[in-house]
């Protein structure tokens, strides 16, 4: 596999986030920070707040107090679309992302919005093994080939920072490789890669950092070496 | 005792395809069961739960051949794609797993208790009174399997139910499965996570291409 068109990565911090849905608080006063090109499994148990955590960083959910940042761009001065510049964030229900008529469209809308052309579509059909389905409704495909299709249009977008929430979920082994082969390639050519996640496997093969999330706060933060 | 599904070279072709999705099943499912069925991606897994349970080709269309006779009264069922069972018409976590029930006319009181007991045995108490559209991934999923038990099925299918899951989560919820079919119900469970289904499984099923290429105990088909 030659190497994969991505932007420079970004660093993001959270500074002193504090955010609530009705009645209940879901983070409390976090601070973190990640390094341009840091690859971090963001792990913990379900209603940790890992997902809205890193919602804030596409300005989807704002927090009550904080700052979030991406690079220079201070998230809460910036719309949503205007994030996705920087940020590519590849949503836990992959449904939420799909709705174009081919597997092709849908994985060219996001590179053709940013006006950043559409050429390396099918190399990332490619990559991930998708392109025997590009003619293919998305729908028409199992769940974790419609999830596969969401990660390459997230993908193809080239982000400087990736979010990948629960990118493996219901994958088997062979699915879980190519993952894992993207993010590798991607983290080689300086992306930042952040991603939820409660499969080991994948943990293990990509993460050079574990941060765990544990009722809305930083229960504990390490470095770790990525498995050959 | 008699089987509550019963298939016989049965086939299932989805509407506006040639090819079917399933062919030539020929198996049972018991009160009591735990069957974990497993297989490749696109291996016809999820086709298989639906058949079972009935919802295919009755809610899918398409084409049934074959013989499936059934005695399944209550069916439940848990999507892969849990966020797509949410009603959208209730406020809290209490009344979206109380909706199955009330739908059904089941009286009130027997509505509350039965949403009251799905809800502790699915360990979604504490969310009672979320609004479902701010639960996470793996709330989700606890809740949507609350949903499911709150309408009490005799036959319960569940497609990867624990892939959104922490690993305490995940197991609590293949030994909730036991609990259930020791109780009385028949439980399918789709899932590519072979070592956990074999811990909690009575019974397992590989399929290939759309046929089920073995049958027999988790150890021997899982192994």
């Amino acid at each position: 596999m030659s190497a994969v068109a991505a932007a420079a990565g970004f660093p993001v911090r959270w500074e002193g986030v504090r955010f609530g849905y009705t009645g209940t608080d879901v983070l409390h006063d976090v601070s973190l920070a990640i390094g341009a090109g840091e690859s971090v499994a963001l792990l913990g148990p379900n209603g940790a707040g890992k997902t809205t955590l890193t919602r804030m960083l596409m300005g989807l959910a704002r927090p009550r107090a904080g700052r979030v940042s991406v690079g220079d761009w201070d998230v809460a001065a910036k719309r949503p679309h205007e994030m996705a510049r920087r940020v590519g964030y590849a949503f836990q229900h992959a449904d939420q992302q799909l709705f174009a008529r081919t597997v092709a469209d849908d994985v060219a809308f996001g590179p053709q919005r940013l006006g950043i052309g559409a050429d390396q579509v099918s190399d990332v059909l490619r990559e991930l093994g998708l392109a025997e389905v590009a003619g293919r409704h998305p729908y028409d495909l199992p769940a974790p080939l419609r999830k596969l299709v969401s990660l390459a249009g997230v993908f193809a977008m080239q982000p400087g920072v990736l979010v990948l929430d629960e990118p493996t979920a219901g994958f088997d082994r062979d699915l879980r490789g190519r993952v894992v082969g993207a993010l590798r390639r991607r983290s080689e050519a300086g992306a930042t890669v952040i991603a939820i996640s409660h499969d080991l496997a994948l943990v293990r093969a990509v993460a050079q950092r574990e941060v765990v999330l544990e009722q809305g706060r930083i229960a504990a933060d390490r470095r770790v070496s990525p498995s050959p | 005792m008699k089987p509550i599904v019963r298939l016989r070279g049965a086939s299932f072709t989805y509407p506006g395809v040639h090819v079917p999705a399933l062919h030539g099943l020929d198996f049972e499912v018991r009160h009591g069961e735990v069957i974990a069925v497993t297989g490749p991606i696109g291996a016809g897994t999820t086709t298989l739960l639906l058949v079972a349970a009935g919802f295919a080709p009755r809610l899918t269309g398409g084409t049934l051949a074959g013989e499936r006779e059934s005695l399944v009264a209550r069916p439940g069922i848990v999507f892969a794609t849990p966020w797509t069972q949410l009603t959208g018409l209730c406020h809290s976590v209490f009344a979206e797993v109380a909706f199955g029930p009330a739908s059904h006319g089941v009286p009130r009181e027997r509505v509350l208790a039965a949403a009251q007991r799905a809800m502790r045995q699915a360990q979604v108490e504490h969310l009672a009174e979320r609004e479902p559209s701010t639960l996470s991934g793996g709330e989700l999923q606890r809740v949507i399997v609350a949903s499911a038990l709150a309408l009490e099925p005799d036959l319960l299918a569940l497609d990867d139910p624990a892939a959104e899951l922490d690993p305490a989560a995940a197991d609590a919820l293949y030994a909730l499965l036991r609990e259930v079919a020791e109780a009385g119900a028949a439980v399918l469970v789709a899932t590519p996570d072979v070592e956990r289904a074999a811990k909690a499984a009575t019974r397992a099923l590989l399929l290939e291409r759309g046929r089920v290429v073995r049958d027999g105990t988790p150890t021997e088909v899982l192994a």
